[in-house]
């Protein structure tokens, strides 16, 4: 605890706009040495303020890294936090409790091991990696695994549980305008917009509103910059149409402006990582600028940092940021933070401005002076000093000779600032360089996008806010559908004309064109790229070897492809790049943004971890007879019912006694209407009049290229009136699939999709009709209920069924569809009923097995893209004759007809007991006694569907696809499977035609 | 990819609500004396939008196919209608006044 009166170590005295709680402290860990730091700080302010400067190791060359941004701009600060690889120590809160260790480095990141790969540059050229180490290939797995354990970041240890506590959720915000960044413009823009009353959403990635003006204290208009950010964010927070997302990065903005991003959890709420989509009509981008990095040697040594680092640091965390301070900036903002350091008791001894003298704010220039800190206008730092952290520093004229050296342990170093155009890369605004401002502007903005704020320029507290409210009305006016307004648009100008607006406010400054620091040589310790360790001497390499564009050289030599994306290397690569081409700047190009602009956690974006799934009206009974439940498309469905996983009794249940099947999930459906047979005839490949009421009629659906997709029942129910099933991966396309293919007829019928409405109850087995007669006092003879005969009964206590009379599994078997809510009653009844008959429930496993027997098809197991309906033997269903209704399927039909070299569904017989043969085996052609055994004519020649062995035939059967010169009856085939690797086994089988039980059907129709 | 359509029944939805049904390509052709070749130009050909319709040589810009395309969605996750819409594939965006309903 912080005596009273006392500061901590490494502090300032908290100022206005301090966010740590000094009478809070918090303890944590840095690789195992306890430390302290405060409520509100960051993993970073906290390590800094204790002492720590260097925080990694850089990824190629193991240089030291300290902290430069404190917006995750850059990998140097990337932490093993709590076990947790890559965290963002600069973005990370700090918790109570937290252990901290460093990433690439072997212990503490003072004193590296690896460090000495920095002195071999030489070696690793830009693109080294691909041009060195592949000759001799044998040699390259060493080179890689060597590499490996040198480069890179985080490490996972795969013993671990990564699990990540807390609860992930997702929302879908609406609002009318999406307004990016909770600056000033942002929030001007929030305002402007709500006046109208339309509702409004507002992102902010930091956890406070204000953006720089938060931190900001000097006098403007007679008050301190943060309390105008503070009115403003106080007026946003009670506007009731304005919601306010603080700490919630946009991850992008996409079509039709949808805005997606994530929000970290506060400690009081809910979840801990929440990702939102929000689709908005309009979207003002309001993210502000950073600061342009400055390539010069050694730029990356612990202790160069960006302005807006230093100045949070002492503003925000009341951190001292350093002893003895030297500026090499180029924008007025940093000429105010040179001010506002001094005036905190950091000793600024040299301002160092790459901008010609007269193009500074003279009020802060004569601030500068007013406290004895020399302007050096037209210089630039040429070099950092100091082995693990800055000790000198050298500044050198741009133009001219002449050199001035100042010891100092913190420089802050920028070409000026640049504009965050993340979110309008993702939007896809069309981004061209301005030569005025000397950054990135839109060129062409996407309909219904606005831009505010220090992004296009503008630097006057006023200016900002007035682009961010026209901004606000823009979107506003735009949203409502009509284009803004003349009297809008004439104070657009605020954004274009420097001071020549209605308002006379000042316009966009004119920027900083620097590349890079003076004397730099080669450049083989100028940093334009931190997280790839990608130098300014690199790009030279790339431009020599011809990759001498950004996206070229990035592949090349890795420049952007780190973590800092295009943020810290985007700009300054292009502008170098341009000029070794000797192109004018205004051709520079920057790399293609990739999103996501600010990385959530995986955990986030796979969200809370909904298991979208159905349960039919029979999961309680399934249950209960100890069912095992598998997932089955969306369905949950009893796949087993006890460990066995054959199923052997299940089987042997339904072929001697009686088994019954919750077949709910089957697809139920009802088309009714003047056309209803004018739609069946087009999707099923037989002639549909044949369902007439009573009467069950089986077809099939085939795709335009003659592919099986469905088969099922159709029944007449009256006139123009039909009831039909299709299978149940099928329900949910069935409308869909109807409604496309007679999409241009204007036909009048209705479907009705019933799956859900009823569910369905199968009996079969020899026993079945025995049940089936407990239960209803209605005739089911076979006389009267004939095979496929479709029946309406009414079964216990008055339940009106839809009896099927079906063979799907090769035994006599009634299917009873009933609404859903009746299901338990009818099961019970059925199982009360069967008892004195041995009723058994059977699963999805023993279902499969049972129609295999009978040589039923399943779509998906025996029959695949390569195959016709003609190809897997159901040709018969196919009504040739029919050329009016124009059958979807039936043109590929004919001409796959007679094709040679076509695939065939066979049925096979396994010649001797092979246990181990499973589905998917290979067919490696016909088997013909050879040399030494068996042998096949070595073409592959096909693949086993599905083989079982059965204990009711007494011998191992099969469908198999293969090619139709193996396709023959009598036929035997040699199969082979890898069951270890290197170790084939081989078996030979016998083609039978299927059905392999009961071919006669006599079991079905008795 | 995300953008929002227009549905003839709902209105303005996200495009996660429907499924694509490929380029509006005419009825079915009728199937008395119809050609293999004929039938599988109708089922798997696509015209580019802002392509030639010819690959021959001194195809002339009039060639050049206007960058839209009238195209079949299903409104799945909705109302269950098929409807068109004509759009352009290079914004995404639907053209105004394009629902063919």
């Amino acid at each position: 605890m912080a005596d009273a009166g006392r500061l901590p170590e490494g502090r300032l005295p908290p100022g206005p706009t301090c966010r740590v709680d000094f009478s809070r402290p918090l303890a944590f860990t840095f690789l195992g040495r306890p430390m302290t730091g405060f409520a509100g700080d960051t993993v970073a302010s906290a390590l800094y303020a204790a002492g720590v400067r260097v925080f990694s190791r850089s990824l190629k060359y193991h240089r030291p890294r300290g902290l430069y941004s404190m917006d995750g701009e850059s990998s140097n600060t990337f932490m093993a936090i709590d076990g947790v690889p890559n965290e963002c120590a600069e973005t990370t809160a700090l918790r109570a409790g937290m252990s901290v260790a460093a990433q690439n480095v072997r212990g503490d990141p003072r004193t590296d091991r690896f460090a000495f790969i920095d002195r071999f540059d030489r070696l690793m050229p830009a693109g080294f990696y691909y041009r060195l180490f592949h000759r001799p290939y044998r040699l390259w797995p060493l080179f890689q695994n060597g590499l490996r354990r040198m480069a890179g970041t985080g490490v996972l240890d795969p013993r671990r549980n990564y699990h990540r506590d807390g609860v992930r959720a997702e929302r879908h915000l609406n609002a009318e305008v999406a307004v990016v960044g909770g600056g000033a413009a942002g929030m001007s823009a929030a305002l402007a917009a709500a006046e109208s009353g339309l509702r409004v959403c507002l992102f902010e990635r930091r956890p406070w509103l204000g953006g720089h003006l938060a931190w900001r204290v000097r006098d403007f208009e007679g008050e301190p910059l943060h309390h105008r950010a503070g009115a403003l964010a106080a007026r946003v927070r009670a506007t009731g149409n304005v919601r306010v997302f603080t700490s919630s990065p946009v991850t992008g903005v996409w079509g039709d402006n949808l805005v997606t991003g994530f929000t970290i959890g506060a400690r009081d709420d809910p979840f801990r990582e929440c990702h939102w989509e929000c689709r908005a009509g309009t979207v003002v981008v309001a993210s502000g600028c950073m600061d342009r990095p400055l390539v010069f040697n050694h730029n990356d040594r612990p202790g160069v940092m960006q302005a807006g680092t230093a100045w949070r640091l002492a503003r925000m965390y009341a951190v001292r940021p350093g002893g003895a301070a030297v500026f090499s900036v180029g924008d007025d903002m940093s000429l105010e933070a040179a001010v506002d350091l001094a005036d905190l008791g950091v000793e600024v001894r040299g301002v160092a401005d790459a901008r010609e003298a007269g193009r500074q704010d003279p009020g802060l220039v004569a601030s500068l002076a007013e406290r004895d800190i020399p302007v050096l206008s037209g210089w630039a730092a040429s070099r950092a000093m100091g082995r693990r952290r800055v000790k000198a520093c050298e500044l050198r004229p741009l133009r001219g000779g002449g050199s001035r050296r100042f010891r100092c342990d913190l420089l802050v170093a920028n070409g000026g600032m640049q504009p965050r155009i993340g979110v309008l890369a993702t939007v896809k605004a069309k981004l061209a360089y301005c030569a005025d401002t000397h950054s990135y502007q839109p060129e062409e903005l996407p309909e219904g996008v606005f831009v505010a704020g220090s992004m296009t320029g503008l630097r006057d507290p006023r200016s900002i806010e007035a682009s961010g409210r026209l901004a606000g009305h823009r979107a506003a006016v735009s949203c409502r559908g009509g284009a803004a307004t003349t009297a809008v648009d004439a104070a657009s100008a605020v954004r274009r004309d420097a001071g020549s607006a209605a308002d006379g406010l000042p316009g966009p400054v004119s920027g900083c064109d620097i590349r890079h620091g003076p004397a730099l040589g080669r450049g083989a310790k100028a940093f334009v790229d931190l997280d790839e360790d990608g130098t300014y001497k690199n790009v030279v390499e790339s431009a020599a070897q011809g990759f001498d564009v950004p996206e070229l050289a990035k592949r090349f030599g890795g420049f952007g492809l780190g973590p800092g994306q295009y943020r810290v290397t985007g700009q300054n690569l292009a502008m170098i790049m341009a000029d070794l081409r000797g192109d004018p700047v205004e051709t520079a190009t920057p790399t293609t943004v990739r999103p996501p602009l600010v990385p959530p956690s995986l955990a986030t974006l796979a969200g809370p971890g909904h298991d979208v799934h159905k349960r039919t009206p029979l999961h309680g009974e399934l249950a209960g007879w100890g069912a095992v439940f598998r997932r089955a498309g969306e369905w949950e469905r009893a796949r087993y019912f006890s460990e066995d996983h054959s199923c052997r009794d299940e089987i042997l249940n339904v072929r001697r006694n009686v088994g019954i099947l919750d077949s709910s999930p089957l697809g139920k459906f009802r088309i009714h209407g003047p056309d209803a047979l004018k739609a069946l005839q087009r999707v099923y490949v037989s002639d549909m009049r044949e369902a007439r009421p009573g009467r069950c009629k089986y077809s099939a659906m085939c795709n335009d290229m003659g592919q099986l997709v469905d088969d099922g029942l159709v029944v007449g129910e009256g006139d123009h009136d039909y009831y039909f099933t299709t299978s149940s991966g099928r329900a949910g396309s069935t409308v869909e699939w109807f409604r496309y293919h007679t999409r241009h007829d204007g036909w009048d019928y209705n479907l009705v999709n019933l799956t859900d409405v009823l569910g369905s109850v199968n009996v079969a087995g020899p026993n079945a009709r025995r049940v089936l007669e407990r239960v209803t006092t209605d005739d089911v003879s076979n006389e009267a209920f004939p095979y496929l005969g479709c029946r309406h009964i009414t079964v216990g206590d008055g339940v009106g069924a839809r009896c099927l009379r079906l063979g799907f599994v090769g035994e006599l078997s009634f299917e009873l569809h009933v609404p859903s809510s009746y299901c338990r009653y009818v099961w019970a009844l059925l199982v009360e009923a069967g008892a004195d008959f041995g009723i058994q429930p059977f699963g999805l496993e023993a279902q499969y097995c049972l129609r295999a027997e009978k040589g039923h098809v399943i779509i998906g197991a025996e029959s695949e893209a390569r195959v016709t309906l003609t190809d897997i033997g159901m040709g018969w269903l196919w009504d040739r004759e029919d050329t009016v209704s124009k059958k979807v399927g039936a043109p590929a039909l004919r001409a796959c007809e007679n094709q040679p070299g076509r695939m065939k569904l066979v049925g096979f017989r396994v010649d001797e007991r092979s246990g181990s043969l499973r589905d998917g085996a290979v067919v490696v052609g016909r088997a013909e006694r050879g040399v030494g055994g068996m042998a096949g004519d070595g073409e592959i020649a096909g693949y086993v569907c599905t083989t079982r062995r059965s204990d009711v035939l007494g011998w191992q059967y099969g469908m198999a696809l293969v090619h139709e010169g193996v396709a023959v009856h009598g036929g035997r085939l040699l199969i082979r499977q890898e069951e270890l690797p290197g170790r084939p086994e081989s078996c030979t089988a016998t083609v039978v035609p299927p059905p392999f039980y009961d071919p006669e059907g006599t079991k079905l129709r008795s | 990819m995300t953008f929002r359509l227009t549905c003839p029944v709902c209105g303005k939805r996200d495009v996660y609500e429907f499924t694509f049904g490929g380029q509006e390509r005419g009825p079915r052709p009728a199937q008395e004396g119809l050609s293999a070749e004929e039938h599988f130009r109708w089922v798997q050909f696509r015209l580019i939008p802002g392509g030639c319709e010819t690959r021959e040589e001194g195809a002339s810009r009039a060639d050049v196919r206007e960058p839209l395309q009238e195209e079949w969605w299903y409104h799945g996750q909705g109302c269950g209608v098929w409807f068109t819409t004509t759009r352009d594939p290079m914004t995404n965006r639907e053209v105004e006044g394009g629902g063919g309903g």
